[in-house]
């Protein structure tokens, strides 16, 4: 049955000839259809396909680029932030420094402050001491002159005063006379 | 079985009328699908374009199955349209086949002996074309016909045509196969009328199925052989 229907194709008439028209037909189908695909659609996705290679190894590449470039950074960073580490430590006893030795500056001039205002207070007290000394010697000759006065005042009677002024009178003329 | 065509006779050929019908419905319905899918190409594809890169991805991997990627760049648009059209014609005649007054139009056209053996005569003589223009015509010669000595000449011609006849009949073999128990399913149920209508329906659809599967595998195979003599003719055996 294969074989009956494979000889009636092949001969496809009942004159016996070669199905020629059927043979050329399909091929110039084929042939056609692929020369409409070509240019319909097979470039063109060639071509998006080419690109999208294209692009992707661009991509890649640039990515590396920016891999590399930010591993750079990376590592100047790095390095920027351990000399300012270094820096910001340098700063640091500067300023601890400075302020010891500032305190010690203060303190010093604080002491020497301290010890010339009580040497002052001290030569102050001193003075005062001895002015207070020099008053009380003073009031107390003055006090025990009164007192003298008064107690010689009453013992005193008007011709002893009499005879004392005189005695100082008499005293007075022998001073002038030498 | 003598099914009756309708032919036609111009500049002393024949045609087939049923035959060019098919062929034709098969070409339009490849071509408006490449068409419908190739629209608004993308660089970052979209659904459509998905599918068509898939197909060509699949018969460029066909194609480099047996060449080498450079070797097998010219021969890609060849492997995808006749991937894609030897498909959609085993499947034609499984879907649709149209009739009047007893000449079958519209049916699959490999199940047609001329088409398959013409398609058969086209990849082999790409394949000779692609041998001589590789390795000259002494090469091609030495390496296809002289080899493993000369004393093989006549076999090595028979293996020409064998190839030729097995790659052309396979397709044609599994395809009127196909078709004509399908023909013989439904013939059952008209002959038997109602009682066959479910089993008949049943054994309708496994062999639909089945052939769905024949023809896909046998598209496949064409395009693997066609590949397999190209890289046969263009890189000789050591």
């Amino acid at each position: 049955m294969l074989s009956q229907t494979l000889f009636s194709s092949v001969a496809a008439t009942e004159e016996g000839g070669l199905a020629i028209g059927n043979i050329i037909f399909t091929a110039i189908v084929f042939i056609v259809l692929m020369a409409l695909i070509k240019h319909y659609a097979w470039k063109p996705l060639s071509d998006v396909m080419a690109k999208r290679a294209d692009k992707i190894s661009n991509d890649i590449s640039s990515a590396e680029k920016s891999r590399k470039d930010a591993e750079e950074l990376a590592k100047k960073r790095e390095v920027a932030l351990s000399k300012s580490r270094d820096d910001a430590n340098d700063i640091i006893n500067n300023a601890k420094d400075s302020a010891q030795k500032q305190s010690e500056q203060i303190v010093s001039e604080a002491r020497n402050d301290a010890q010339s205002v009580k040497a002052s207070a001290q030569k102050d007290i001193e003075q005062e001491r001895k002015d207070a000394l020099a008053n009380t010697k003073d009031d107390v000759a003055n006090l025990s002159v009164e007192i003298a006065s008064k107690i010689i005042q009453k013992e005193l009677k008007s011709d002893d005063q009499k005879a004392l002024i005189d005695s100082y009178i008499e005293g007075l003329g022998k001073q002038n006379a030498r | 079985m003598n099914e009756p065509v309708s032919t036609f006779k111009l500049f002393g050929l024949t045609f087939d009328i049923g035959n060019m019908v098919s062929l034709v419905v098969v070409a339009a319905i490849v071509f408006f699908f490449i068409f419908a899918l190739s629209r608004k190409l993308q660089i970052k594809p979209t659904k459509k374009q998905n599918v068509l890169e898939m197909i060509v991805e699949y018969t460029n991997g066909l194609s480099t199955n047996s060449l080498s990627a450079k070797n097998a760049k010219p021969y890609g648009l060849y492997a995808f349209v006749l991937f894609v059209f030897l498909f959609i014609s085993n499947q034609l005649g499984l879907f649709l086949e149209v009739a009047y007054n007893g000449v079958t139009y519209v049916k699959s056209p490999t199940s047609n002996p001329v088409v398959t053996m013409t398609l058969a005569v086209m990849a082999l003589g790409l394949a000779h074309f692609a041998g001589v223009s590789k390795l000259g015509f002494k090469g091609y010669f030495s390496s296809t016909y002289l080899k493993p000595f000369k004393l093989w000449l006549p076999l090595n011609i028979f293996e020409e045509f064998a190839n030729f006849l097995t790659l052309g009949l396979r397709l044609f073999g599994n395809i009127f196969a196909g078709e004509l128990l399908l023909g013989m399913v439904s013939n059952l149920v008209v002959t038997h009328g109602v009682v066959m209508v479910i089993p008949g329906f049943i054994l309708g659809m496994a062999w639909v199925g089945f052939s769905i599967f024949i023809g896909t595998i046998q598209s496949l195979v064409f395009v693997i052989l066609t590949f397999v003599y190209i890289s046969q003719k263009i890189q000789p055996e050591e």
